[in-house]
């Protein structure tokens, strides 16, 4: 009888019988990597230089308006118009980073895999989504809180304006869900990242050019309701006149008067709703098929 | 100018899902070239104004952007640029194909369309259609050649791009005066301004200075990435 040939090792394999943290936890973790990979944290230097610099270029308004305040003892701009003014940083960093959270996966097809785990497709979704939505708060929030605390240390003759923060508190929570509902949406489409950027971009220029010279347009032949609804277009007046005009009434933002009264503020909310489940829906479906590969 | 790299290139900017943005942006132009017209009713004032700030000034770098960065970053990213740049083929040879390419896109996608939609806005009064579409085709080569640079020096091209498109031209722009001397929009408005006849565009700059810049900076670029494609080490995504 001859020796055996093929011989399975005792290499001393072990089975894993800590506690399984469960779908909770691994979401959880996705949405928290998700949001640390968005800043660049855990990845290269050069990953960080990006969201560095646009939080930098960020807080600029916020500290020259302490510094303002504090030499010239006089307020320089609404805590509301603080976002309509950076509008175009915000989108810069919402085009640069959402197709980073959604396009590497796509692209190398990882998805069965995070799918093979206790984690479902929706929770995926959320955490990717709420990953996003986190990043675009804090990036509007952080200057205004800074701003806020400023203006209570400057101390100035006129009463704090703790409404008006209050209120571009809760603008930023509302764009940010929808520009980041938007913005994945959109860059999941394409599992290019480069691709990914521009189209965000392409979505922010269009709709804000667009918004501005239909409005402009309407305005010279005296149709001052279109032109109001026309600026609606652009996602950051939207939710200018939704939540700040509208809910918080605080002054608006832009040159162009708002579609105003409760029936206009209700249907601009309606617009905002609409948008996010839109965007919910697209990324979904386009989830599912890129699960089915 | 070799002809397979084109092809390939060509394939890789129409093929797929990119046509359709390229697409997107002219069908919008045109559509609200027409809205305007119906609205505004063929005014010189409103159509050079919608022009300099929409056709120039929003679309033109977006295409800009697409084609000249789309020309060479994808490869980059998926290692395939090795295949390209292991055969025999001059290095600045294959950014010339490549920029070549770029700006045969753009001046389909980028100055026709803007001929078209100043047409509808004003038919050829004063060379105003002329004059954009002049102005559309040199800014669109010197922005194809500046992203094409772009896309070969760093993985962050297109992010790198819209800054430059929107903050500096768009925001530094509107409030440096300064800044504008260095805008490839405000040299494609100077030169539109040169050849249109129309008292409403006017520009800062001489044609002089705006012809020389957009030159420099479309031969110093494509030379640049050419330069810089000899010595091309593909590093490891992030």
């Amino acid at each position: 009888m001859s020796e055996p040939t093929g011989v399975i090792h005792d290499i001393g394999y072990r089975h894993y019988d800590g506690v399984r943290l469960g779908r909770r936890h691994a979401t959880v973790a996705l949405a928290v990597h998700s949001l640390r990979g968005i800043f660049g944290l855990g990845r290269t230097i050069r990953a960080k230089i990006i969201p560095f610099l646009i939080v930098g270029v960020m807080m600029l308004p916020a500290v020259v308006s302490i510094a303002v305040m504090a030499l010239l003892r006089q307020k320089v701009m609404a805590y509301t118009s603080y976002g309509s003014i950076m509008q175009a940083v915000l989108a810069v960093f919402l085009a640069a980073q959402s197709p980073y959270i959604v396009a590497p996966d796509l692209r190398f097809r990882v998805l069965p895999l995070y799918l093979s785990r206790p984690v479902t497709l929706w929770d995926y979704v959320g955490a990717k989504l709420a990953a996003m939505i986190t990043a675009m708060f804090l990036l509007l929030a952080v200057p205004l809180t800074v701003l806020y605390i400023g203006e209570l240390v400057v101390d100035l003759p006129d009463p704090v304006k703790t409404g008006n923060y209050l209120a571009a508190m809760a603008g930023a929570a509302v764009s940010a869900l929808l520009l980041s509902c938007i913005g994945v949406a959109i860059a999941s489409f394409t599992p290019r990242r480069g691709l990914g950027v521009a189209s965000v971009i392409a979505f922010y220029l269009l709709t804000s050019a667009v918004s501005t010279l239909v409005s402009a347009t309407m305005e010279s032949v005296n149709n001052y309701t279109a032109s109001g609804w026309a600026l609606m277009i652009n996602p950051f007046f939207l939710v200018d006149a939704a939540v700040h005009v509208g809910l918080f009434g605080a002054d608006a933002s832009s040159p162009v008067v708002y579609p105003s009264g409760g029936g206009a503020v209700a249907l601009q909310l309606l617009l905002v709703v609409v948008l996010i489940a839109l965007s919910v829906i697209a990324l979904v479906t386009r989830y599912r098929k890129a699960a089915a590969r | 100018m070799n002809a397979v790299i084109a092809g390939i290139s060509y394939r890789a900017l129409l093929g797929r899902r990119r046509i359709w943005l390229l697409v997107l942006l002219p069908v919008v132009l045109i559509g609200l070239a027409v809205l305007v017209r119906m609205i505004s009713g063929g005014s010189e004032r409103i159509a050079v104004d919608f022009m300099q700030k929409f056709a120039l000034g929003t679309i033109l770098p977006l295409l800009g952007l697409i084609a000249g960065t789309g020309v060479i970053a994808p490869e980059i990213d998926d290692g395939t640029i090795v295949h390209l740049l292991s055969k025999p083929i001059s290095r600045p040879v294959v950014a010339q194909t490549k920029f070549l390419v770029a700006s045969s896109v753009l001046a389909l996608f980028a100055a026709v369309p803007t001929l078209v939609a100043a047409y509808l806005l004003v038919g050829f009064e004063s060379g105003i259609a002329y004059g954009f579409a002049v102005g559309a085709l040199a800014g669109g080569l010197a922005y194809a050649a500046l992203f094409m640079l772009l896309g070969v020096l760093t993985r962050h091209a297109v992010t790198v791009g819209i800054a430059y498109a929107l903050i500096w031209e768009g925001v530094v722009g509107n409030f440096v005066p300064g800044a504008r001397r260095y805008s490839i929009q405000q040299w494609a408005q100077t030169v539109a301004d040169q050849v249109s006849s129309s008292s409403f565009l006017s520009s800062d700059l001489t044609i002089g200075f705006a012809a020389t810049a957009l030159l420099l900076i479309t031969a110093g670029a494509v030379l640049w990435a050419g330069q810089r494609l000899r010595t091309f080490s593909l590093t490891g995504d992030e």
